[in-house]
């Protein structure tokens, strides 16, 4: 037996091998499985969600306004939800449908949920599965209603407060927002068309869709 | 974890010099094995000299075999490393162009740069005709563009399109390659004594 692998020329040695190689492949079946999450109980615990993982809803609004289109934005919420309102350019991924949605794991995701709580879990799965760049939006929707869509100013503000309150206001009402001035409980909107009660704005941008945007070309 | 660009082992700029030294190695590596001759590629076409076919199904096994085995030990992950998204039918067109191409200029893109990095004034005129094609090609582009990008699949492999597991892919290509290279072989033994007859 030995003779006679000794005397078969390298070419045979090496289609045997490949052979060999490709009968084992054929037992093995699939080399990975996605939806398996290996994950190290002290890596765990360091990886928590750190602060500058935390995008403020602010932040946001102004990358969503420079059109800075190098993240996904990615919206944890049920369907129904999704459709009434999205933040724009977002993207609807149920949470269970993470791992095999078309997201990449060299892209920057951001995620946001009604509040911090789906976002964490997403950020922990989706860091577990070697995703490298992935960022929770700070308080979720809620934070993105209470700090753009409808900021509100204490009619007994500072001039320091009311002159922030300024720029608050663009930004809301460049999202569609109702910027109130509350004064003892009672809201008055502030915005150029006086409506009673703040109205959640119609969606205007076409929700997004995920691989829309033309990857970058890499290969020969 | 491969691929350590996608981890950030290394930076753009030192993936520069990485893709230098691979691409340096590549190339002598073809001139080795003859691809720097046009006589020897464009052979391939009249089933004279099976070279090129033994390489390239030998290089796809090679990867192949690897890619599942790192991806199986764990040393690898697999989605991301690259792959062209597909267009079936412009790819099918684009084939037959190269391969016409080929026949014709007897050298692909990358052994024409070998050939003519060892001073062949046919490989460096194939290179010209490289650059020339790329101008028309992107003069033109808005023409054809549709067809450019019609039949979109994404990115998509074998087994996910078959359905089938990715071991199992692996063996019907290695068995493939296994069976052209004793086709090949054949092939080549034949064409030598009806060569061989002809010439006498």
């Amino acid at each position: 037996m030995k003779e006679k692998l000794m005397k078969l020329s390298t070419p045979w040695k090496l289609a045997i091998l490949a052979g060999i190689l490709g009968f084992i492949a054929l037992l093995i079946g699939n080399p990975s499985n996605k939806n398996v999450i290996d994950v190290n109980a002290k890596e765990m615990a360091l990886a928590t969600v750190k602060n500058q993982d935390r995008i403020d809803a602010m932040i946001l609004a102004d990358w969503l306004i420079k059109e800075n289109a190098d993240y996904t934005l990615v919206d944890l919420r049920t369907e129904k939800e999704f459709s009434e309102y999205s933040i724009p350019n977002s993207v609807n991924i149920p949470i269970e449908s993470l791992l095999t949605s078309d997201l990449m794991r060299n892209q920057k995701i951001l995620l946001y949920g009604n509040d911090d709580v789906a976002s964490a879990q997403a950020w922990f799965i989706l860091k577990s599965s070697n995703y490298k760049a992935v960022y929770i939006l700070k308080g979720g929707m809620n934070a993105w209603k209470n700090e753009i869509l409808f900021p509100k100013l204490d009619a007994a503000a500072t001039a320091e407060q009311t002159a922030a309150f300024e720029k608050v206001k663009q930004v809301s009402l460049h999202f569609g927002g109702t910027p109130q001035i509350v004064s003892g409980g009672t809201a008055t909107t502030v915005a150029a068309q006086t409506i009673t009660a703040p109205t959640m704005p119609k969606l205007t941008a076409p929700a997004g869709k995920i691989g829309g945007a033309k990857k970058k070309k890499e290969g020969c | 974890m491969m691929p350590y660009f996608k981890f950030d082992y290394f930076s753009v700029d030192f993936s520069l010099v990485i893709a230098f030294v691979i691409g340096i190695a590549f190339g002598f590596v073809l001139e080795r094995g003859g691809f720097g001759n046009a006589r020897i590629l464009a052979a391939q076409f009249y089933f004279s000299n099976m070279r090129v076919l033994k390489v390239m199904f030998t290089a796809i096994i090679t990867a192949a075999i690897g890619l599942f085995y790192f991806t199986w030990i764990g040393w690898l992950d697999l989605s991301l490393v690259y792959t062209t998204d597909t267009f079936l039918i412009p790819q099918i067109v684009g084939g037959v162009f190269l391969g016409i191409g080929f026949i014709v200029g007897g050298y692909c893109p990358g052994t024409s740069f070998v050939s003519a990095s060892t001073g062949r004034i046919d490989g460096m005129v194939y290179i010209l005709g490289i650059f020339f094609g790329i101008f028309v090609f992107g003069e033109t582009l808005p023409l054809f563009e549709n067809f450019f990008n019609s039949t979109p699949m994404g990115r998509v492999t074998l087994y996910d399109y078959t359905g089938l597991s990715h071991g199992l892919v692996l063996f019907l290509v290695v068995l493939m390659a296994l069976g052209a290279f004793a086709a090949a072989e054949w092939g080549e033994k034949i064409m030598a004594k009806k060569n061989g007859r002809s010439a006498e």
